[in-house]
C-alpha cells in the first residue's frame, strides 16, 4: 500500500519534484553536519568574506565573521526539526479534535468548534509572537506555539470528512456489527479521512518554516539555536553591503517551503485517484 | 385491531413509532405512528416512494435511530430498554444489507479482514476457524476464496454487493434488514442477487425486512407486503392478497406505474398519479393522500384514516376501503 | 424522406493509465425524423457515451477516434466549434439524469431557460420570457408564471425533469437526446414523465433518442431499440419485434431477468451468469461469449466478433448463432394483464397538459 503510494508519489511531477528538493535540502544538511561541524556561533574568520573569495568559508561569513555554512546547515536542521515536530502536535491536536467533533456532534461539537474559533480569528503569528514571548523562547516553545496556532485548520477538516464519513454505509454497517466508538473511530472512519489531513499536513510544514523564520528573525527563536530567521535577522542591517547574509537562508526558505508545497499537491493528487480516473 | 396486537410472539415488532427529525427547514415527519411485526423465517416487503420513511425504518429497527416515541421490539424485548450487553448480542441476530454496493464496504479494508471484523466483535472463533468461516461465506456467496486477500475497489458492483451479504450472514442473523439490496445493481446482476438472497432464506430460516420501491420486486420476494406512503403504512397485507385485491388507491396507483415489458400488453390505465409526493416536512391534513387521491372527499381532507383490519390479516388506511 | 440522425462506426475510447477503454466500438445507429430510438444496455455498456459522442460533449481522456454522425446530411464530427455550437442546445437538445446538476443553483429556473434561449433566437428577454412561461405550461408545470421565478431546488424531483424538458424544448430541438430521463424519479412520477415525452415528441414531430436501462420505459414509449452491451449494438429491431423475438441471448436474458411478474412469486429468477467484461480487458471474440447459454467453440464464439446481420426484417443481429430459436419465449397475453394488474379504476389523466400542438 505505502510502496504504491511512493510509486505513484514518483510518477505525479509536482511530487518528485518536491521529493527531489526535500531529499536535497536533507541530504545537504547531513552532509554539512559532517564538513561544517562547527559550532555556528563561533566567530571563525574575518567578518563579511563574500561567498567564493575564501575556501575556509565557502559560503563566506557574516558581520560576526561566523561561517554562513556552518549556520545554513544548523538552520536546515532547525527548520525540519520545528516544522515536523509543530506540524505533528497541530495533527494530533487537530485530529483529535475534529475526530471528536465530527463522530458526537451535538454538545462536544459545538464546544470543540467554538474553541477552534477562538483561535482562528486571533491571527495565527500574533498568537504565536505572543506565546513565544509568554514562555521562554527555546526549540520546544517555539515548537509548541507554532503548534498550537496551526491546528484549527486540521481540526476543521478532519471534522467535515468524518461527519461525511460517519454517514458512509459501510460506517453504518461496522455500527450495526456493535463495533464500539473507538474501534469505529480508529479502524473505520480515521484511514479514510487521513488523506486530505496528510496533504494539509504537508503544506502546514512548509508554513511552519515560516512562521519559525519570522520568529527568529524578530529575535523570538531559541537563542542557543542558529536558525535562518536568525541569519537573516542578523543580516538585515548590512542588506545593502552584504545581500548574501540575508540572501542564502532566504534562498533556502524559498526551496523548502517550494519543496513542501509541491509534495503537498502531489501527494493530493496521488491520494485522491478518483478525481483523476474518468 | 391493531397491526402489532398479533404480533406479540413476532421476532420484530414496531409498536406506533414515530420519528421526527429537526431540520433547518423545520421538522421531517420521517414516521408517523407505523406498526407491523415480522414472524421468524418471514420476509416482510416494505415498499413506497423515496422520503416515504422505509429507510427511516430500518435505521430504526437496526437501533442506529432512536424512536422520538412508540417501541420496536425484538424477541419481544424493547431495544431502547436493553444494556450494553444485551445490546451487543442483538446485534450479532440483526444485520443490514445496504443500497450501495460502493459505499457500504471500507474501501481501505481487505475483503477478508471486513467479513473477520463480525467474528471478531463477538469473538466467535480462533483465528484459523474465523479464516475458515470467512473462505466458507465467500464460497456461500458465489466468491473465489482469493477474494479475501483483494480491496473493495478491485470488484464489480454486484460482487460487492455479494461481499455485503456475506458480511451480513457471518453471525448467522435471524433477521437481515434488505434496504434497497438491489435498486443501485444492473438487471442482468439484479436477479443473480435475488436468487442468492432467497436461497439463503431457504437454506439459513433468515428473515427478511425487504425494502424497495420497486413493487415487482417487492412481490416476488415477500410473504407480507407493507405500502408506505409519507411515514405511514397505508395498507399491509400477504402478497396475494395484495395483489388480488389491494384496497387503498396508492397500492393499486404504485401498482398501474409498473412499467410492463411486454409490448403487447401495454397498461391501458391513464396516468396512475398527478404530482409529486407532498414533502415529509409539512404533510397535509387528514389523509396524507388526500393531495393526490383521486378519490378524495371532504372527509379525507380533515380526519386522518386508521390502519384497520378489513379482512384477514389485510390492513388499510382508508375511509372508502370496505 | 432521407435519413435524419445516421451514425456510422463510432469508435470512442478513452485513454487510460490502465489502458484503452474502447467505451464506444463500431457503434452504428439511425433515429428516424419523428421517431424513438432507445438505446439499452447496463451500465458500462457505452449507451451514455454514445450520446455524449453525438454532440461531441466527450472530454479527455475519451476521444472520438473514427466514425460519422451525420444530422440531416451534415457530418457534426466534421463541424469547427462555432458549427457544433450552433447545433449543441439548438437542433438537438439534451436532457440528463439528476435534473438539479443540470440547472444552475443560483438562478431562477426561468433565467435560465430565457439564457438558452437568447443563445440561439435574437429575441427580447421580454418576448423571451413570454415563451417561458408558455414552455413551462406545456411540460405541465401548474403556475408556470410563478415556478419561472423559482430557483431549482425549491421544485420537486417531477417539477425539476418537466422544467428540464422545458430548457431542452426552448429552441424548438429537431432531435431530443434523453439520457436516463426517469431513473432519478419515484415510479409514480416516472409514468408522468415518459408519458409527457412521448406525447411532446409527437405534437413537435422530434426525433427522439432515449438512452436508458430499463426496458419497461422501452416498451413504453420507443418504436425501435438497439440493445448496447460492451461497447457495441448487439440487437436492433422495432420493440414489438425485438421484445417478443429476442434473437441475441444478451437480449433474452435481459427481458427474462425483467419478467419477474410471470414467476411464481419466490421462484428462483433466471439470470444471466458472470458479469460484464473490463473494457480494458474485452475477450476475443464475441464479449458475450462468457456469459452466453449458447456459445460454442464450433461457431467461432470466442475467436471473432459477429457481424451484425439481419434476421428478420429491420431487425439485426450480432451473433453467430442468432438462427437459433429463443431460450425464452416471451408470451404474448390477449388478456391484457388485467388478471393481475390493478382494476383500472383511475381517472383520466388530466389532459389540458397535453395540449401542446
Amino acid at each position: 500500500m505505502y510502496l504504491a503510494l511512493l510509486k505513484e508519489l514518483l510518477r505525479n511531477r509536482s511530487a518528485a519534484a518536491g521529493l527531489i528538493l526535500l531529499a536535497v535540502v536533507i541530504f545537504a544538511a547531513a552532509l554539512g553536519r559532517v564538513w561544517f561541524a562547527g559550532d555556528p556561533w563561533e566567530m571563525s574568520a574575518m567578518p563579511m568574506i563574500w561567498p567564493g573569495q575564501d575556501m575556509e568559508n565557502p559560503l563566506g561569513t557574516d558581520v560576526m565573521g561566523r561561517d554562513m555554512a556552518t549556520g545554513l546547515v544548523s538552520g536546515a536542521r532547525v527548520s525540519l526539526l520545528i516544522g515536523l515536530s509543530s506540524t505533528l502536535i497541530a495533527a494530533l491536536a487537530g485530529i483529535t479534535a475534529g475526530a471528536l467533533g465530527g463522530f458526537y456532534r451535538g454538545w462536544i461539537d459545538a464546544f470543540l468548534m467554538r474553541v477552534t474559533e477562538i483561535f482562528q480569528t486571533v491571527p495565527q503569528f500574533v498568537l504565536a509572537v505572543v506565546l513565544v514571548a509568554i514562555f521562554k523562547p527555546s526549540v520546544a516553545t517555539v515548537t509548541f506555539a507554532i503548534g498550537i496556532v496551526s491546528w484549527p485548520p486540521t481540526a476543521r477538516l478532519v471534522r467535515s470528512e468524518f461527519l461525511l464519513l460517519r454517514e458512509q454505509e459501510f460506517v453504518l454497517a461496522a455500527h450495526t456489527l456493535g463495533m464500539g466508538d473507538f474501534r469505529l473511530i480508529v479502524t473505520q472512519i480515521l484511514p479514510n479521512a487521513l488523506p486530505p489531513v496528510i496533504v494539509m499536513a504537508a503544506l502546514n510544514i512548509a508554513t511552519a518554516i515560516q512562521t519559525e523564520a519570522a520568529l527568529s528573525f524578530l529575535g523570538l527563536g531559541d537563542p542557543n539555536v542558529m536558525s535562518w530567521g536568525t541569519i537573516i535577522g542578523n543580516g538585515r542591517e548590512q542588506v545593502v553591503d552584504a545581500w548574501y547574509i540575508c540572501g542564502l537562508p532566504g534562498i533556502a526558505i524559498v526551496i523548502i517551503v517550494l519543496a513542501f508545497n509541491l509534495l503537498g499537491e502531489g501527494l493530493n493528487d496521488a491520494l485522491n485517484p478518483h478525481l483523476k480516473e474518468r | 385491531m391493531s397491526a402489532a396486537a398479533t404480533g406479540s410472539t413476532a421476532l420484530l415488532r414496531l409498536d406506533k413509532v414515530v420519528k421526527r427529525f429537526k431540520t433547518g427547514a423545520g421538522t421531517v415527519h420521517a414516521l408517523d405512528g407505523v406498526s407491523f411485526f415480522i414472524r421468524r423465517g418471514e420476509t416482510l416487503g416494505l415498499v413506497g416512494e423515496s422520503g416515504c420513511g422505509k429507510s427511516t425504518a430500518a435505521r430504526l429497527v437496526m437501533d442506529l435511530y432512536q424512536p422520538t416515541s412508540g417501541t420496536v421490539y425484538f424477541d419481544g424485548e424493547d431495544i431502547a430498554q436493553a444494556d450494553k450487553a444485551a445490546k451487543k448480542a442483538r446485534r450479532a441476530r440483526l444485520q443490514m444489507v445496504f443500497q450501495d454496493p460502493y459505499s457500504s464496504l471500507n474501501p481501505r479494508n481487505r475483503v477478508g479482514r471486513t467479513l473477520e471484523e463480525p467474528l471478531i466483535i463477538h469473538a466467535r472463533g480462533a483465528r484459523k476457524e474465523r479464516h475458515e468461516r470467512v473462505a466458507w461465506l465467500l464460497e456461500r456467496v458465489g466468491l473465489k476464496a482469493d477474494a479475501a486477500e483483494r480491496y473493495p475497489h478491485e470488484f464489480s458492483g454486484g460482487q460487492r454487493q455479494r461481499i455485503g451479504i456475506a458480511r451480513a450472514l457471518a453471525l448467522r442473523p435471524d433477521l437481515i434488514v434488505c434496504d434497497e439490496a438491489v435498486s443501485a445493481l444492473d438487471v442482468s446482476i439484479r436477479a443473480q442477487i435475488l436468487n442468492l438472497l432467497l436461497d439463503l432464506r431457504q437454506d439459513y430460516q433468515v428473515a427478511y425486512l425487504f425494502i424497495s420501491h420497486d413493487l415487482a420486486i417487492v412481490r416476488h420476494m415477500s410473504d407480507r407486503v407493507a405500502v408506505m406512503y409519507l411515514g405511514k403504512i397505508v395498507e399491509l397485507a400477504s402478497r396475494d392478497d395484495l395483489w388480488r385485491q389491494p384496497r387503498h388507491p396508492y397500492t393499486r396507483a404504485l401498482m398501474a406505474a409498473i412499467p410492463c415489458v411486454h409490448p403487447g400488453r401495454k397498461r391501458k390505465e391513464p396516468l396512475p398519479l398527478q404530482g409529486d409526493p407532498p414533502s415529509p416536512l409539512n404533510p397535509p391534513p387528514g389523509c396524507r393522500f388526500q393531495s393526490r387521491c383521486p378519490f378524495t372527499e371532504a372527509r379525507c381532507r380533515e380526519e386522518e384514516p386508521p390502519l384497520q383490519a378489513r379482512a384477514d390479516e389485510h390492513w388499510v388506511a382508508c375511509h372508502r376501503a370496505e | 424522406m432521407g435519413e435524419f440522425l445516421a451514425v456510422r462506426g463510432l469508435r470512442t475510447w478513452f485513454h487510460t493509465r490502465g489502458g484503452v477503454a474502447r467505451a464506444v466500438d463500431d457503434v452504428s445507429l439511425d433515429v428516424r425524423a419523428g421517431g424513438t430510438l432507445a438505446l439499452v444496455g447496463e451500465s458500462g455498456s457505452g449507451k451514455s457515451v454514445t450520446a455524449c459522442s453525438i454532440l461531441r460533449l466527450i472530454n479527455e481522456p475519451g476521444r472520438i477516434e473514427a466514425g460519422e454522425i451525420r444530422f440531416k446530411g451534415v457530418d457534426l464530427l466534421k463541424l469547427d466549434d462555432r458549427g457544433i455550437r450552433h447545433i449543441r442546445g439548438n437542433r438537438v437538445a439534451m436532457i440528463f439524469q439528476e435534473p438539479l446538476s443540470a440547472f444552475n443553483p443560483v438562478q431562477t429556473v426561468g433565467a435560465q431557460i430565457v439564457e438558452a434561449i437568447r443563445l440561439h433566437r435574437c429575441v427580447s428577454r421580454r418576448e423571451a420570457y413570454a415563451r417561458v412561461v408558455d414552455l413551462l405550461e406545456q411540460v405541465g408545470i401548474p403556475s408556470p408564471a410563478e415556478r419561472a421565478r423559482e430557483f431549482p431546488h425549491r421544485l420537486s424531483g417531477g417539477m425539476r425533469q418537466r422544467a428540464m424538458i422545458a430548457l431542452a424544448l426552448a429552441c424548438e430541438p429537431e432531435l431530443l437526446i434523453a439520457d436516463e430521463p426517469t431513473t432519478a424519479l419515484d415510479v409514480t412520477t416516472q409514468a408522468q414523465i415518459l408519458r409527457l415525452l412521448k406525447t411532446l415528441q409527437t405534437a413537435k414531430g422530434m426525433g427522439l433518442l432515449l438512452i436508458t436501462h430499463d426496458l419497461g420505459v422501452v416498451a413504453e414509449i420507443a418504436d425501435r431499440a438497439a440493445v448496447m452491451y460492451a461497447g457495441r449494438i448487439v440487437e436492433e429491431g422495432p420493440v414489438s419485434d425485438l421484445f417478443t423475438r429476442p434473437s441475441h441471448p444478451y437480449t433474452e436474458g435481459l427481458l427474462a431477468s425483467v419478467a419477474i411478474d410471470d414467476l411464481p412469486p419466490g421462484a428462483r429468477l433466471p439470470e444471466i451468469p458472470g458479469m460484464v467484461p473490463s473494457l480494458l480487458a474485452m475477450p476475443k471474440g464475441c464479449a458475450f461469449a462468457d456469459r452466453c447459454p449458447r456459445a460454442s467453440r464450433d461457431a467461432g464464439c470466442f475467436a471473432d466478433s459477429p457481424a451484425f446481420a439481419p434476421v428478420a426484417k429491420e431487425h439485426r443481429v450480432a451473433c453467430f448463432q442468432a438462427r437459433l430459436a429463443p431460450v425464452y419465449p416471451l408470451r404474448v397475453e390477449k388478456n391484457d394483464a388485467a388478471s393481475d394488474a390493478a382494476p383500472a379504476l383511475l381517472p383520466p389523466a388530466d389532459e389540458n397538459v397535453m395540449a401542446v400542438a
